[in-house]
């Protein structure tokens, strides 16, 4: 079966952030030593090298539907199992360094496939609706009232900051402390409709929202949306990609 | 490289949602369009003959830009490739639009990017991590601030 190999290395080494990297003892098939390994866990593939230095690859492993138990070798300590459910599947054993590596590796493949990220994310979705719906009617409930406590964020300082602006209070997960957060999703209620899958309204407040921050090269290609299933919303959009850069800028501030 | 082709094989036969016979075209100069069973399943498309069980290969979603060439007809290109383009002909414009969606979205990377959107926002939102009540807020895949080098400081505004 064709595999579009070439394709598949890179993003082994595309600088998208593994999941988990490290040296493993992995069973050869027909040489039956354990060989080390340098290995890359990225999303449900495990690459191995040769060495950490290597460029290429010298092979994969899809998880996909796998299962990873820990088993007893006769030459390992360590050693654990990725096994697949299919007919003479090939049994991958493995062993690692020490007890701890060991265990953070099954755990690590063992909840790298696909459908347990689309669980989760699945679960997070519909949580996130949960909560905007809460805000929603609990809105509606005190649009009578005076809004006085100031969950508009202040606007045109904030905004016009743009990435180059302070961010020390953009990490603060208080709803008034986000520098990106949209008025509109906060002050005037998630009722103004910029929900989930709805475009977003005209900014509550009128400011212009800045210009895009530059697009992190890591992320694939263009249309590759990194919020919402449907979001043809720009404005979530790029205030998404607004918090990204900013948590990143105070984390290069923090380090220096 | 090596691979796991049988594992590959057998997931290829797992049921989806997403499998229609489309006109693919491959992306080598005289490659011409050939139907094809297409099947999308987790962050794979498995091609096949029809009628046959084994898929003749498999394309990796990872790392690719999906694209509308025409009313009906839609491409992927791999990033580290992108003058090598894969061609799919739809029988309608709707089942294009589908198919684009859904391969956009069949991405590892896609789905860790919604996740780490909708965790911020919760937490926002509630100042909770939603992550926290199923123990899985250490989890490396599921961290809003990726290992990447930091951004170099931003030009002094003029």
């Amino acid at each position: 079966m064709k595999l579009n190999e070439r394709s598949v290395a890179h993003y082994a080494t595309c600088n998208s952030p593994p999941d988990k990297t490290g040296f493993l003892f992995k069973k050869g098939e027909r040489n039956t030593a354990y060989h080390r390994r340098w290995c890359i866990l990225k999303g449900n593939m495990l690459f191995y090298f040769e060495e950490r230095e290597s460029r290429e690859p010298i092979g994969v492993i899809v998880l996909e539907g796998c299962t990873v138990e820990l088993c007893e070798s006769e030459s390992e300590e360590f050693a654990f199992a990725i096994k697949f459910e299919c007919a003479k599947a090939r049994v991958y054993k493995m062993a690692a360094e020490n007890q701890a590596a060991m265990e953070s590796w099954v755990k690590a493949l063992s909840r790298a496939s696909f459908d347990y990220m689309r669980l989760v994310v699945k679960e997070l979705e519909r949580q996130l609706e949960e909560v905007q719906e809460e805000a929603r009617s609990s809105q509606a409930k005190s649009k009578t009232k005076k809004n006085q406590t100031g969950l508009r964020i202040s606007s045109a300082s904030v905004q016009s900051a743009s990435i180059t602006g302070p961010c020390q209070e953009g990490l603060s997960n208080r709803e008034n402390g986000v520098s990106w957060s949209k008025p509109s999703s906060v002050a005037n209620g998630l009722s103004e409709g910029c929900a989930w899958d709805r475009d977003c309204n005209v900014r509550a407040d009128g400011v212009k929202p800045p210009p895009i921050p530059p697009r992190r090269k890591t992320n694939g290609g263009s249309l590759e949306s990194p919020v919402s299933p449907g979001t043809g919303c720009f404005s979530k959009l790029h205030d998404w990609y607004g918090k990204e850069v900013a948590e990143l800028r105070v984390e290069w501030l923090q380090s220096q | 490289m090596r691979f796991n082709e049988k594992e590959l094989v057998f997931l290829s036969r797992q049921p989806t949602q997403r499998a229609a016979e489309l006109g693919m075209r491959g992306p080598k100069k005289g490659d011409v369009v050939k139907k094809r069973f297409v099947k999308l399943i987790v962050n794979f498309l498995f091609y096949f003959r029809t009628d046959e069980d084994e898929p003749i290969g498999a394309l990796l979603l990872e790392q690719c830009r999906v694209e509308r060439e025409d009313l009906q007809v839609f491409s992927i290109v791999f990033l580290d490739e992108a003058e090598r383009k894969y061609l799919f002909e739809c029988d309608s414009q709707e089942q294009c639009a589908e198919w684009i969606d859904a391969i956009i979205k069949a991405s590892y990377e896609f789905m860790r990017k919604n996740l780490v959107y909708y965790r911020t926002e919760i937490h926002r939102l509630t100042g909770k991590d939603p992550l926290e009540q199923y123990g899985i807020s250490d989890e490396t895949r599921f961290q809003v601030n990726s290992a990447l080098p930091p951004l170099p400081p931003p030009p002094p505004p003029t």
